[in-house]
């Protein structure tokens, strides 16, 4: 059945505004926009390399904070809904779990939108205060960025499912995101790797998302030679279909769910 | 037609620890018809299977084996579940939100149109008491006003059928007074009620027929005449029935 675009609305609207009523998310908030400020201490403190540091720290800071809201919001989220009992009185309704389960995706992930947008504005009004001159290459680095935030969260809806508590779903996000950057090296240590640990390593290696694709930032000089476009492409296509089978696996195991 | 038809229902709940499947019963072999229109009370004691009956209506539990529908229809569908309302032995909401947005939410997620929405609103909160209430934050509702609320929720949507988990258990005297006042008043429009209840001197008075579940197994089901000759008649055929099963069992 093709889930109903305005009940998923509605139940994206409640996750939005509750995630922008926790004391929690707001905590985040003011910590990102301090974050940021204090990384003009930091470039201070690098004399000539002053706004590299200023962009390469406020950009980081950024990621980090969305990653923090991402992973407790998909990690806790419907977990927390199944301890609280709060879920009762959506499924009883013309509701169903593909919907209910979309819809707490798409309210995270558009909270995640917005507070990258509102932090990356003060980091702007930071890097022209010292006089930093605009790249259009900025926007891009945000976007992949919220993109790879898009993944996590994929993925920790999905680890929320087969978790028992919120404490191992959080951590076994943090465990996949922390491997996703170092995808390369996984894959080539499991490739030396010998005997029946290959066998259960191997299909783990799959799960594990490409966050690499995502991470331009690191090479910040070399990316003025690169096509935006192709770049967006890929990491688009990428956070689509990676996402799209984390929830597609996620809602098959929330309709097996009993409360 | 049944307003709700249980036919040979079995739910046996699985429980895995340390590799080990232990199999608890739930409910036994339930075949009941619910009537369309009348109150239906569920009586028993604890873990008899009152809540598992009703979540297997909901869809929050599924069943292990045998058929249930509601109106005719699979209770998983969306068509049987836009005539349901639901409320919880222990209502939850959520704790930021006001009684208007928590009605908004739930009758959207109902489907209700936006325009009745509003109006519909305003008639359930001042139906439940809760209009002067209507701004205030959930957190700082006590529990009587949360079960109020959960009510108002129930019948927002003007559902065929009301599953009713413990509506009265800890509210004062005056407020059981308005909320059975207000079940009567829902079910004279000719919607169906079931609900279970501890309190067997409630059920007594506004319950058409009553039935008694011992250990996940409906033993008696009981009409209005069954009771209504003699004051505390239900009370009495209650005990005697849980007894009498638990000594079958026992022997």
């Amino acid at each position: 059945m093709i889930p109903s675009l305005s009940t998923t609305l509605v139940l994206a609207r409640n996750v939005f505004k509750e995630q922008i009523r926790i004391r929690a998310f707001q905590l985040i908030l003011i910590f990102g926009g301090g974050a940021l400020y204090a990384a003009l201490l930091l470039g201070a403190l690098a004399v000539d390399q002053e706004i590299r540091v200023l962009l390469d720290f406020g950009l980081g800071f950024m990621e980090l904070m969305a990653l923090i809201v991402a992973i407790f919001g998909a990690a806790t989220s419907i977990l927390k809904e199944i301890e609280l009992k709060t879920i009762y009185l959506i499924l009883s309704r013309p509701v169903t779990r593909t919907e209910y389960l979309l819809g707490r995706y798409l309210g995270l992930i558009l909270t995640v939108f917005l507070s990258m947008l509102a932090m990356s504005l003060l980091h702007l009004s930071i890097l022209f205060l010292k006089g930093w001159p605009w790249n259009p290459l900025y926007p891009l680095l945000v976007l992949l960025s919220y993109l790879k935030i898009c993944v996590i969260a994929a993925l920790g809806t999905l680890l929320a499912m087969l978790s028992t508590s919120i404490l191992s779903a959080i951590s076994l996000t943090f465990i996949f995101w922390t491997l996703g950057h170092f995808l390369t090296e996984v894959r080539f240590l499991i490739q030396k790797s010998q005997g029946i640990v290959v066998w259960f390593l191997k299909p783990l290696s799959f799960l594990i998302p490409n966050l690499q694709i995502f991470n331009l930032r690191d090479r910040w000089e070399a990316i003025s030679q690169m096509t935006p476009l192709s770049t967006l492409n890929l990491s688009l296509s990428y956070t689509l279909l990676y996402s799209s089978a984390c929830l597609f696996l996620a809602q098959w195991l929330l309709r097996r769910k009993e409360f | 037609m049944s307003a709700i038809s249980f036919s040979k229902v079995t739910k046996v709940y699985r429980r895995s620890h340390l590799g080990r499947t232990t199999l608890i019963p739930g409910l036994n072999n339930l075949t009941l018809d619910i009537r369309e229109g009348e109150i239906f009370g569920l009586l028993g004691l604890n873990g008899a299977g009152k809540t598992t009956t009703m979540k297997l209506v909901l869809g929050l539990l599924f069943p292990t084996s045998g058929t249930l529908n509601l109106f005719g229809q699979d209770p998983e569908t969306s068509e049987a579940k836009k005539l349901l309302g639901y409320l919880p032995e222990l209502p939850y909401f959520y704790s930021y939100l006001t009684p208007l947005e928590a009605l908004r939410f739930y009758g959207s997620l109902s489907q209700m149109d936006p325009r009745s929405l509003k109006k519909r609103i305003e008639e359930v909160l001042v139906d439940v008491g809760l209009l002067v209430h209507r701004s205030k934050r959930v957190s700082e509702f006590s529990k009587g006003m949360l079960q109020r609320l959960g009510l108002a929720q129930a019948i927002l949507h003007h559902p065929k059928l009301i599953i009713l988990d413990e509506p009265v258990s800890g509210l004062d005297p005056l407020a059981i007074k308005e909320i059975r006042d207000l079940m009567t008043q829902v079910n004279q429009t000719g919607t169906t009620i079931l609900l279970s209840s501890h309190s067997i001197s409630e059920v007594e008075k506004i319950c058409h027929r009553v039935g008694i579940l011992v250990q996940g197994k409906l033993t008696r089901v009981l009409e209005q005449q069954d009771w209504s000759s003699e004051q505390g008649k239900l009370e009495q055929i209650f005990v005697e029935t849980v007894k009498s099963e638990s000594r079958q069992k026992q022997t």
